[in-house]
């Protein structure tokens, strides 16, 4: 983008005061606020025209009207956390916040789900929903500050959804304004329901390009009455993979398998120390719930089978606290990677679980071989490792074997029948090897089905599909 | 191309470069929940800070605006998994602008003038005493008058204290504490303002059986200087302060104030040049300043306090962690020591202890309705949990929470923890200390 792109308003000035008319102070064109929305965690950033923060369906739905009206892009976004680009607004346009529709509407508790806002944060949705004994289970390490909505529209998946699932088995029925400005309602509000297309799943992981999620009906569980978590060290990421396949062959199924390599826990050292086994080269989080006696009989299996492979040393926690200690290992990596490198090329993919020795195998080599750094960490329970290439930014010869390396890293993950994108969805970030994965069919389906919810192109342009047309015409 | 970086420290690049804008700032930020806006929390006012720099974002007023808009409660910067350092990103960026651009002229006079010098201070005190009392509207409180600010000039519902006649250091005799072992440094509002909590702080670090001295030309600590962006003014006072400090040559020096002893603990460090006469000062002080709790505790005071301690009910009273005192200098488990010994167990944990109280300095002057309710929320938090009196260590502290108890429930107290430990080490049944 040029110097000047980024100051300039893409937006005409009549578009701007009919929004001004809806929204008042909540329309903010400053160039402060602009920027302020204007990046999320992949770090790349772009302008958007204005920021919005609705509060109701209804000021959404009068956005996308006059957004067909005078063509400029909508970009939906919670917290902007999302690792692929998915709220930038890489065409300008208008930022939709959904900061301020964060009611948690209603906890049913006799048929057992919640009502919500898009902007509710995931876990203030887990802690009110435990308050009633009840669980929602979906955690992605950002639960702390990433939106429902945007869990939606990423389909985020977490440490737990090796047991429990991801975001859209959770997701009973929706509400979204349509590219057309439309109001839909999908999917019901029991437990079953099989009637039509399954539109509910059309627009879960749809990045905010069908619909722009105004309320959610979410599936809850009963919450376990315990869990135990054990942390396990290895000398090296094969041990690890092994204590893995050994707890899946031991039939237990834990609500959390994460694997950390040697540079990932280094990472985590460098702000907070914690004392590792003399030659540590991985780690492996195991987390188990259920009833206090099953947690502590199927803990002492998993202990069990990671000794089995070799394991240096085994820590175990029960209570809230010590549990919360061995977890701060696996939740403080993703950001403290800043600290390896500047830029980090952040990928999610899945492989079979039975392909992930071959996987770190194949990664190995392919540090050495491109000659960057890559740290590799995930859920190691669903075949989902983040694979992070660490560079500098400034050399333009890093950066390009560095970009060869990810292309490699994808062509091997279809080849071993996994997916280029566990949790993150494809934004920008994916867009260039997307048909790499689903295929000229699989893209054209897909580029009809955006006409029939968004036949302008209105929301969220540019993403998933790599030449978007763009929405001026 | 408007390309004229207006945020130029060589120091803040490397600072915000460590953001990886993940947006766990989000989660703790006091004022977030007020604004509801990015701009609000550190990870945008870093990317501003960012645009600053490389001249992307030129407009100065209106970046200095964002970065005032900031409590610096430091919650942020102890949540991010980066550990970047937040409080001194927004404290350099306001700097930098107050370069450019200036700072606010009733600010410049405040610190530039009055601040750096103790008669100023003092002076400046006895008119606002005198000012005081055509005030409408005194309402009581259970620990003393406050008076019913005027409505219409931007504060409005704020009660203000009842300014004393004379203050603590004005009540001690001409000769006395001059000199001693142990330096006692009041800081102004404990001075002037609160002159009680100056005379129990003093009298209960006297009980240790050290001598004590009382710092008595202090100039103000320079925070509230520093923090808005006026570095040369802090950078006097510091200097100023650390020179006189030394020269007394003190064993220790007690901080019965969070923010004080944050200042000359680690925020003089950035203000003064390394290899300079007054940068050693400032080491020689830092190594001996001390936390009023952790003081005492090392002093055997408290073993001095009579069985059993005096009766308070049962979990009435509380602690609020002052943020730069905990959070900042890893000061909470001391205090909560402090007072069970002094109260037993009418010492209770608060609810909501670890919450802002919102005032933040100038922020309270800058937005008060916004540092009220934040304030308010705090102490019905801690009420609702039980607490009846809100006890902490720091001026800032205790100067907010008592005008929102003021407005909220006057039946609450907020007391600093040395009233707490002065009634108990000198309760009036004759077991106690006696002077
Ligand atoms: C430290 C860290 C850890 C992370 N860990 C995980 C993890 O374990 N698992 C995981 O899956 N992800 C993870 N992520 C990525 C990210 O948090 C998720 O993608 C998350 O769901 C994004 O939520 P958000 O509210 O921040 O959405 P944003 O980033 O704001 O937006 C993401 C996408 O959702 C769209 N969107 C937002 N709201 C709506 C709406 N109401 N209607 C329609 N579309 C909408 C946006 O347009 C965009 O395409 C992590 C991120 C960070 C920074
Ligand atoms: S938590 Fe730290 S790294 Fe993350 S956005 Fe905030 S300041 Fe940046
Ligand atoms: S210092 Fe406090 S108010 Fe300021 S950004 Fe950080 S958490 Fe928010
Ligand atoms: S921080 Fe406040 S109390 Fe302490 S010296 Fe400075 S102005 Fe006075």
């Amino acid at each position: 983008m040029g110097a000047d792109a980024w100051y300039t308003f893409l937006m005409n000035p009549e578009a701007l005061s009919a929004l001004g008319n809806l929204f008042g102070e909540r329309l903010r064109t400053t160039l402060e606020t602009r920027i302020c929305y204007s990046f999320d965690a992949t770090g790349k950033k772009f302008l958007p025209d204005a920021v919005i923060y609705p509060i109701n369906a209804e000021e959404v739905r009068q956005t996308v009207l006059l957004a067909n009206r005078h063509r400029f892009p909508v970009v939906p976004r919670g917290a902007g956390s999302g690792f692929s680009g998915g709220s930038l607004p890489v065409h300008g346009g208008v930022v939709l916040s959904t900061e301020r529709m964060d009611r948690i509407v209603a906890i049913d508790t006799e048929n057992l789900y919640a009502v919500v806002e898009p902007g509710v944060v995931t876990e203030t949705l887990k802690v009110e929903a435990k308050k009633h004994g009840l669980f929602y289970p979906p955690d992605p390490a950002s639960l702390k500050f990433s939106t429902i909505g945007g869990n939606i529209a990423e389909c985020s998946g977490g440490m737990s959804a090796v047991k429990y699932g991801v975001t859209r088995d959770y997701v009973l029925g929706l509400e979204a304004v349509l590219g057309t400005g439309e109001l839909l309602r999908t999917g019901v509000a029991t437990a079953k329901g099989v009637v039509g297309y399954d539109l509910t799943r059309m627009i879960v992981g749809s990045e905010g390009t069908l619909g722009i999620v105004t309320r959610a009906t979410l599936r809850l569980l009963p919450h376990p009455e315990a869990a135990v978590t054990l942390l396990a060290f290895f000398s090296g990421n094969g041990d690890a993979v092994g204590a893995v396949n050994a707890v899946v062959a031991a039939r237990v199924t834990p609500s959390a398998m994460e694997i950390m390599d040697r540079t990932a826990i280094d990472c985590v050292q460098a702000n907070a120390p914690m004392s590792l086994p003399e030659g540590t080269g991985s780690a492996l989080l195991l987390e188990v719930d259920g009833t206090p006696d099953f947690a502590a009989r199927e803990a002492d299996r998993l202990e069990e089978a990671c000794r089995a492979c070799g394991a240096l040393a085994v820590r175990r926690a029960s209570d809230a606290v010590g549990r919360d200690d061995l977890w701060k290992l696996r939740r403080s990596i993703s950001p403290a990677l800043r600290r390896v490198a500047p830029v980090k090329l952040n990928e999610d993919i899945v492989v079979p679980r039975s392909r992930l020795a071959d996987m770190f195998a194949f990664l190995r080599d392919l540090s050495g071989r491109k000659n960057v750094r890559i740290v590799n960490f995930g859920h190691a329970g669903d075949g989902n490792i983040h694979v992070n290439i660490m560079i500098s930014g400034t050399d333009a010869d890093e950066t390009r074997r560095a970009d060869e390396a990810v292309e490699e890293v994808f062509r091997k993950t279809v080849e071993m029948g996994g997916t280029i994108s566990g949790e993150h969805g494809v934004g920008i970030s994916k867009a260039p090897f997307f048909e790499m994965e689903v295929g000229p069919l699989g893209v054209a389906v897909m580029k009809r089905l955006k006409g029939c919810f968004d036949p302008n192109g209105i929301l969220n342009p540019g993403k998933i599909f790599l030449e978007e047309a763009a929405v001026r015409g | 191309m408007r390309a004229k970086a207006i945020v130029k420290d060589a120091d803040l690049k490397a600072l915000t470069g460590l953001c990886a804008k993940c947006g766990t700032c989000r989660t703790v930020c006091t004022l977030y929940p007020e604004r509801k806006a990015e701009i609000a929390v550190a990870r945008g006012k870093i990317a501003l800070v960012e645009a600053a720099m490389s001249g992307e974002d030129g407009d100065a007023e209106a970046v200095q605006e964002a970065l005032t808009d900031c409590l610096l409660c430091g919650r942020c910067e102890r949540a991010c998994p980066n550990q970047v350092l937040v409080e001194e990103i927004v404290m350099k960026g306001r700097a930098d602008l107050a370069e450019e651009i200036g700072i606010p002229a009733w600010k410049r006079v405040l610190f530039g003038k009055v601040m750096t010098s103790p008669s100023a201070t003092e002076i400046a005190r006895k008119a606002a005493a005198a000012g005081q009392r055509l005030l409408p509207g005194k309402i009581p409180t259970a620990s003393g008058l406050h008076y019913r600010f005027p409505d219409g000039l931007g504060g409005e519902g704020r009660t203000v204290p009842k300014l004393p006649a004379k203050g603590f250091l004005e009540s001690l005799g001409k000769g006395e504490a001059a000199a001693g072992e142990v330096m006692l440094f009041v800081g102004c509002v404990f001075d002037h303002v609160f002159p009680q909590v100056g005379r129990a702080a003093y009298e209960t670090v006297k009980a240790s059986g050290k001598s004590v001295a009382v710092f008595r030309d202090a100039a103000c600590c320079g925070l509230p200087a520093m923090v808005s962006g006026d570095r040369r003014s802090a950078a006097e006072c510091a200097e100023a302060n650390v020179r006189r400090l030394r020269a007394a040559e003190p064993g220790s020096i007690v901080f019965p104030c969070g923010s004080c002893l944050l200042m000359f603990r680690r925020n003089v460090f950035s203000l003064l040049p390394k290899g300079t006469p007054s940068y050693d000062d400032a080491v020689f002080v830092a190594d001996r300043a001390t936390d009023y709790a952790s003081f005492l505790l090392s002093s055997g005071v408290l073993d001095r306090i009579p069985d059993p301690p005096p009766g308070e009910k049962v979990g009435e009273i509380g602690y609020h962690d002052p943020c730069h005192l905990t959070g900042t200098l890893g000061k909470g488990p001391e205090a909560r020591e402090v007072l069970s010994r002094a109260v037993g167990p009418a010492f209770a944990e608060m609810a909501g202890a670890d919450l802002c109280c919102g005032y933040g300095g100038t922020f309270n002057v800058r937005d008060y309705p916004t540092s009220a309710r934040i304030g308010e929320n705090k102490v019905s938090v801690a009420a609702r949990g039980g607490t009846r009196v809100i006890s902490t260590a720091c001026s800032g502290c205790v100067l907010q929470m008592r005008d929102m108890v003021a407005r909220t429930d006057p039946s609450l107290r907020v007391v600093h923890i040395a009233e707490l430990v002065h009634q108990a080490l000198f309760r009036g049944d004759g077991s106690g200390l006696r002077r």
